[in-house]
């Protein structure tokens, strides 16, 4: 899929990495009562996030303006974080202190935010030929 | 001399508006000439626009990267002299409608009697 980008791909790459750390830190830091722990790794894990995101974003852009109001870069973003969440505690490497059902809650209510970012896209695709802004195709 | 500086600047302003756009009728001209690679292409457009369209590397590469996307251009892989292998662009059948279409639209039209009188050319 043309839409599926290099810098798409190594962002996938980057924030599967900052999950796992975080995942690990957030366990730990749930699992000693640690609150430095936990909110440490909660800003360092959405800073990063956040770089990651802008970083690879504005690469992408210059590689290929695609016009998806940065929906790709959110899907991923959803899936990648909530995939490994529900594996993390599914597969019981979480605090004994974490319910896979506060995940599934996360994932389901991100969903809604993820589906309201999915109209947006299909209205910024009628501006678009291909996923590229009508008004940016020529120079 | 006042007024020579002010003409300067309005047709320096007026071009820089009028170049925005024609990157892409030269890339297509270039490649409705024969198959390129990016430095022919480039090439191609400083010389035949008399060095008035400047033509940055990364611009061209950003360009070409966006008409492959929407499958005006493709092309074809061949040996360089050294490095990589060369992409030799070419317009594809909606490239070329595309090209020609444009062209009879809005180039055509300064070949007629009427306005070449009015350029006095």
């Amino acid at each position: 899929m043309k839409t599926i980008t290099q810098y798409l791909l190594r962002f996938a790459l980057t924030i599967i990495v900052l999950t796992i750390i975080f995942r690990y830190f957030l366990s730990y830091g749930i699992e000693n009562h640690s609150t430095i722990i936990i909110i440490l790794s909660a800003v360092i894990y959405f800073l990063s996030m956040f770089v990651s995101g802008w970083y690879f974003g504005k690469k992408d852009g210059e590689y290929l303006p695609i016009f998806d109001v940065g929906f790709r870069f959110h899907l991923t973003t959803y899936l990648i974080h909530n995939a490994i969440s529900l594996l993390w505690i599914g597969l019981g490497l979480g605090s004994k202190y974490e319910k896979l059902s506060l995940s599934i809650m996360i994932a389901i209510y991100w969903g809604i935010f993820i589906i309201v970012h999915f109209i947006f896209y299909l209205w910024a695709r009628k501006n678009s030929i291909d996923n590229l802004d009508k008004e940016d195709l020529f120079e | 001399m006042k007024n020579d500086k002010k003409l300067n600047e309005l047709l320096i302003s007026w071009e820089n508006t009028y170049k925005k756009g024609q990157l892409t009728l030269w890339i297509f001209m270039a490649l409705q000439e024969s198959k390129k690679y990016v430095d022919e292409i480039k090439g191609f457009i400083e010389k035949k626009s008399n060095g008035t369209i400047s033509c940055e590397e990364q611009s061209l590469y950003r360009a070409l990267r966006k008409y492959e996307h929407i499958d005006v251009l493709t092309y074809d892989l061949k040996e360089g002299n050294k490095g990589p292998d060369r992409k030799y662009y070419y317009l594809t059948n909606l490239g070329q409608e595309l090209f020609n279409q444009f062209a009879n639209r809005n180039i055509k039209l300064f070949y007629s009697t009427e306005i070449k009188n009015i350029l006095k050319l």
